[in-house]
């Protein structure tokens, strides 16, 4: 895999240490003090405007980490590819199923449970591949923590796929981490002291919030939120409080993906296809690299056509569909540490 | 090979025997219980004391009572505690997974030759052990408990200012008049009650 080139990006930065962690703080308080303000606002306004940037900016990265030539990772790629591919599609089939009326709601916690348990044995046949190849450590510990995973997720599937929606965007901050030490490592002792202020931010707003009256969602579209966030799995907690929280993750999440992998370490404009060593290879795909980008371009402004004439449905739509770019993050992260 | 087969053999005679043992324990008798109080809606409430008013007031927003009346319409769902009870799939295939955790945790105990490991094992059960004696002290108060914000429910009456806190909304049985219960501790004393 093409390392990042270190000297260059040290070269370009403008930024200092003191610098970016004030950035970052700062960043935080403002996106939790928007999100406790006006969380069902703040919760259409930014899928609206970040969701498909954010997933095409994603799509890039994963790009700029796939290696031109698989060689011995061969196998860790099929069945991190696979896995993505017949999860992704049963998740989008459990709902499609459930409105064709082939199986009950009753099954519902069932079903998840099975796809919970199919996702935590793939996370951890991929831990495993990714460990042979390391042959640093004994990584048998990872089976006894799935299985322990999967126990916890058949107790109770629903909650444990809530966990998984607020756990999903503090993942990006992973990939930050992972990415400094490449890029920056001079930044990452202070990236990380900052990530200790974040519980900080967090039970602050839980402690203010818990005692907020529950959200209004009198409407498709407000209660699609307060559900998403878990406001029916957890009524003894104020859904004001629920959605705040889930909104403050996904703006760090988006900021994550859009602002800061893409901006630190840059390497080129991100337009151009030939920063991405899979296009750049002599024996690469420009061509196809540059057409999935456009082609992934175009889904966004499908999207944000989508959200202007239906943003209830396209919501809908687009929480199932992007099941497959959480998974798609499983893979990726084990490749970078 | 050998040992993983031996492993696997192990594991299915385990499994077999969990067969016979078929866990046929009574049915615990319904408590009384079963048909008190029932928590549907989780709400702010605040208490003001009004020297000019001339009967006790509550005051409910039509949006939050109309949400009320959504959530009773709902009955409050179930606990997770029930859900699991009334699934013995669910049930089995917790106990099969936390099977499979204890047994593969304690091969990788036993084949870890590392002190490091063995150290980490060790931190790990004792930070278990600690959290869980912690918790059976402080009765699993995680986080400041929901009763604090109405410690200075007196005083603020008295002193006709407002006080304000998280409500649990709860249908009871019967036609009863309603009935605000406020999470008062006695002070000065050695416990919490």
């Amino acid at each position: 895999m093409a390392g990042w080139p270190r000297a260059k990006t040290r070269e370009r930065t403008r930024v200092s240490a003191k610098g970016f962690a004030v950035i970052l703080v700062c960043s935080a308080i403002v996106s939790a003090a928007m999100a406790s303000w006006l969380p069902l606002q703040m919760s259409i306004v930014t899928v609206f405007l970040f969701a498909g940037p954010h997933n095409w900016f994603e799509a890039r990265y994963f790009l700029m980490r796939l290696p031109a030539r698989f060689g011995r990772s061969r196998n860790f790629f099929i069945v991190a590819f696979a896995g993505i591919g017949v999860l992704t599609l049963a998740y989008v089939s459990l709902p499609a199923l459930y409105y064709a009326n082939v199986w009950s709601g009753a099954n519902w916690p069932n079903a998840i449970a099975v796809w919970n348990t199919a996702m935590i044995l793939w996370i951890g046949a991929l831990v495993l591949m990714r460990a042979r190849q390391k042959r640093n450590g004994d990584w048998f510990w990872v089976l006894p923590i799935a299985f322990t995973l999967c126990a916890f997720n058949w107790l109770a599937p629903e909650l444990f796929s809530l966990a998984i929606v607020y756990a999903h965007p503090l993942v990006a901050l992973w990939f930050l981490d992972r990415h400094l030490r490449r890029t920056k490592p001079e930044w990452l002792s202070i990236y990380r002291r900052c990530l200790m202020f974040l519980p900080l931010v967090i039970g602050g707003m839980l402690w203010q919030l818990s005692r907020t009256s529950s959200l209004a969602d009198d409407n498709g579209l407000f209660w699609r939120i307060t559900q998403h966030a878990g406001a029916e799995l957890l009524p003894n907690v104020s859904s004001h409080m629920l959605v705040s929280t889930h909104v403050f993750l996904e703006l760090l999440h988006y900021g994550v993906w859009i602002v800061a992998l893409p901006l630190i370490g840059a390497t080129g404009a991100i337009w151009k296809v030939k920063a991405i060593p899979i296009a750049s290879h002599s024996r690469g795909f420009p061509k196809l690299i540059a057409g999935i980008l456009i082609f992934s371009l175009l889904i966004v402004a499908a999207l944000w056509m989508g959200f202007s004439f239906n943003y209830s449905m396209t919501r809908d739509i687009y929480f199932t569909v992007a099941i497959a770019h959480v998974l798609a993050e499983a893979p990726f992260l084990l490749r970078m540490i | 090979m050998k040992r993983t087969l031996m492993l696997s053999a192990v594991i299915c005679a385990l499994l077999a025997s969990a067969i016979f043992a078929f866990g046929d324990i009574a049915r615990p008798k319904p408590s009384p219980a079963a048909a008190e109080a029932k928590v549907i809606f989780y709400s702010g409430l605040t208490v003001v004391s009004d020297p000019k008013a001339f009967e006790a007031r509550l005051q409910i927003s039509q949006d939050t009572f109309k949400r009320m009346q959504e959530a009773a319409a709902r009955d409050g769902g179930s606990s997770l505690s029930q859900n699991i009870m009334h699934s013995s799939t669910r049930t089995i295939m917790a106990g099969l997974f936390m099977f499979l955790a204890v047994s593969f945790g304690g091969v990788w105990l036993a084949r870890s030759n590392q002190r490091r490991n063995h150290r980490s094992v060790a931190a790990v059960l004792l930070i278990a052990v600690v959290l869980g004696i912690g918790t059976v002290i402080v009765r699993a108060n995680a986080g400041p408990p929901p009763y604090i914000r109405w410690q200075n429910l007196p005083q603020s009456l008295k002193d006709g200012k407002e006080t304000s806190g998280g409500v649990q909304i709860e249908l009871v049985p019967g036609d009863d008049n309603m009935k605000l219960i406020i999470p008062l501790r006695k002070t000065g004393g050695k416990g919490e009650e």
